[in-house]
């Protein structure tokens, strides 16, 4: 870790701060969430990464969609990605969230999340082992400071065929679009 | 099993058919028409706990079968096979056009999410249910999800697959 | 120099605070037999958040987290922390008792502007708990201004200097003990935090506070840590000459406070009023007839 370099907090506080204090939103998607509780307790300590879970997606920053996706679950997945304060990261976890996984051909079951939200990072695994979590937590790191982590950038310029992307899985949509459709990006249009 | 209880269902209800596979594990295939009366007899002997309501669908024989499982909370203490819990299988058969049945809720109380989950995914009506509005599904199907005849691959295709990518056309 | 004074004052106790925040993240870690993070840790946060575009729920959402932190840094102003003390001769004990109350009653006014009854019902838990702890720290004040004849924290503080600390006198002895089992109460730390819970109400009222409200609220707790346990060492440890001796004095209280907080579960809020009006009540009650028959 290079939280102990100076020069880099001076030149870059942003993308310093943004690495080292990701705060998960404790949301239990699927069945990998069972893999959480060892990381952020005593038995793999992730604190120490500066990682912990808080309870509403306000405070957070990190959004971990550990196991299958549901369409009912899609539904409370994109309001809560959409209530996280930019930036935001978004990491899939498992292989349910990459292609389907075990599920691939059920009927209730959305294939691949990166169509509805923009995802940063997968981890592949059934479940993952938890040392897998904390690799991807220095990828996240990593790509951070390269500046390849703009999912929530790609959220806000394509939202219409995210949205329209979601329509298509869920039907008709009861919350208003996020981002005014009509050029202005800048500004939510709810809050 | 209690074989008091044996000779008593044997004779009461005619065409029952009575199997014990192992200690303490007992199926009764019945006829349609029997199948609440045997259930209320089987609560006034103790077995009131309907762990499960289920269905199977044998589209071969164009039937569905109907399966309740029962247990009782109290050990039977005239019962020296098993612990004296009884794990009991109640199956019977309806046909599979048009597939109707009666509800079970004046007997057992808790069957009422068992039977909504079954006419959600097996298209089973049961006639006296308060709601039977959908327990897990957000969508409509053209046939039920459950039912053999339901191609999930196609059905993937059709409607997931079908959704793009955002970004594709970057490419 | 007063000047100086006045602007160094609430600096010190931020950083004191925030201090005592990481310190308290590292201090629980390593009871839980883990690392732990940095002790820069919050101020790793608060600089994240600073960066992290919020959106406002209102004016009053904004306004009301500025008044509670304005109330606190008032509040400080009024505390000696060592030498350092701006607003000596003013009031002291009787504004402070006024002035703390204004902490809450901002967060109270921000969080009815958010909308979410989570905020409501953990409003209503912070105001009953204080109902439950001001009752013996009001019994607490009173045997100290009687015992030692003045509401101004200095001149207390000067008389502990000159004989020994209140909560060795045996006309305190008891109000001090009271004052030290509520004192969990006030800072709000296990088993009285329910207020904030996070696993069940989703952290109470900071549950829309994201971004730099959030970082204005983890200020504002840095700060509601620092006073309570400030008042406590002045009122009863003797205050110090110096700020280093108070710092330590400070920590002392505050690592005892981390044990309590890493050992106990939460109470509910009516359990935590039953205790608080049981006890520490009826300890702060005896000791107040004690100083009254002392003095007389």
């Amino acid at each position: 870790m290079d939280r102990n370099q100076i020069r880099k907090w001076f030149k870059e506080p942003a993308k310093m701060a943004n690495k080292y204090s990701l705060h998960a939103i404790y949301f239990c998607t699927g069945c990998g969430i069972i893999e959480v509780p060892p990381v952020i307790t005593s038995r793999w300590d992730a604190e120490r990464f500066g990682v912990i879970p808080v309870a509403t997606p306000r405070q957070a920053n990190l959004f971990l969609i550990t196991g299958y996706v549901s369409v009912k679950t899609l539904k409370a997945i994109i309001r809560t990605y959409e209530q996280m304060y930019e930036p935001k990261f978004t990491v899939g976890f498992g292989s349910c969230p990459v292609n389907g996984g075990m599920y691939w051909d059920s009927y209730n079951t959305i294939k691949h999340l990166d169509k509805y939200i923009p995802i940063d990072g997968w981890i592949a695994g059934c479940m993952p082992r938890p040392e897998a979590i904390f690799v991807a937590v220095t990828h996240l790191w990593t790509l951070i400071d390269k500046e390849m982590a703009n999912g929530y950038v790609r959220y806000r310029e394509n939202y219409n065929l995210y949205r329209r992307n979601q329509e298509m899985a869920l039907g008709k949509l009861e919350w208003p679009p996020l981002y005014s459709p009509d050029g202005n990006r800048e500004e939510d249009t709810r809050e | 099993m209690n074989e008091l209880l044996k000779k008593e269902l044997e004779s009461i209800f005619k065409d029952l058919q009575v199997n014990e596979s192992q200690a303490g594990r007992v199926t009764l295939i019945a006829k349609r028409g029997q199948v609440l009366a045997v259930l209320r007899f089987l609560k006034d002997r103790g077995l009131d706990h309907l762990a499960l309501l289920s269905a199977v669908d044998w589209i071969e024989e164009k039937e569905f079968e109907l399966i309740y499982i029962l247990t009782r909370y109290i050990q039977d203490t005239d019962d020296d096979s098993g612990d004296g819990r009884l794990h009991l299988i109640v199956k019977t058969r309806i046909s599979r056009e048009n597939p109707k049945f009666e509800t079970t809720i004046s007997i057992f109380p808790n069957a009422e999410p068992y039977e909504r989950e079954i006419y959600e995914l097996f298209g089973i009506d049961f006639d006296g249910h308060p709601r039977l509005t959908p327990l897990f599904l957000e969508r409509k199907y053209a046939i039920p999800p459950f039912r053999k005849d339901f191609d999930t691959r196609e059905y993937v295709q059709e409607v997931f697959d079908k959704i793009p990518f955002v970004g594709d056309k970057d490419k | 120099m007063r000047v100086v004074e006045i602007v160094l004052s609430p600096l010190l106790a931020l950083v004191v605070g925030v201090f005592f925040l990481g310190l308290a993240r590292k201090i629980m870690a390593r009871i839980h037999w883990r690392y732990g993070p940095p002790l820069i840790q919050p101020v790793i946060d608060m600089i994240r958040l600073f960066y992290q575009k919020s959106v406002s729920h209102g004016r009053m959402f904004d306004l009301g987290i500025i008044i509670s932190l304005t109330g606190s840094i008032v509040v400080i102003l009024f505390l000696p922390f060592g030498s350092i003390c701006p607003l000596s001769n003013s009031g002291g004990l009787l504004v402070i008792l006024y002035i703390m109350l204004i902490a809450p009653l901002g967060i109270a006014l921000s969080g009815g502007q958010g909308a979410n009854p989570n905020i409501s019902i953990a409003i209503s838990r912070k105001f009953i708990l204080s109902l439950g702890y001001e009752v013996p720290f009001l019994l607490v004040l009173l045997a100290v201004m009687t015992h030692y004849k003045t509401i101004s924290i200095i001149d207390v503080v000067s008389a502990q200097q000159s004989a020994h600390w209140s909560l060795l006198s045996l006309a305190l002895f008891l109000s001090g003990l009271s004052y030290f089992l509520v004192l969990p109460a006030m800072l709000g730390i296990r088993p009285f935090d329910m207020a904030s819970a996070p696993q069940e109400i989703s952290s109470g009222p900071m549950v829309e506070y994201g971004g730099k409200y959030l970082a204005l609220a983890m200020i504002e707790h840095a700060f509601v840590l620092f006073i309570n346990i400030a008042l406590f060492v002045n009122l009863f440890l003797g205050g110090a000459s110096n700020p280093v001796t108070f710092f330590v004095k400070m920590l002392v209280v505050f690592v005892l406070g981390l044990f309590v907080h890493a050992a106990f579960p939460r109470f509910r809020v009516e359990q935590a009023v039953k205790y608080l009006w049981k006890w520490p009540t009826l300890l702060a009650f005896v000791g107040l007839i004690i100083a009254v028959v002392a003095r007389s």
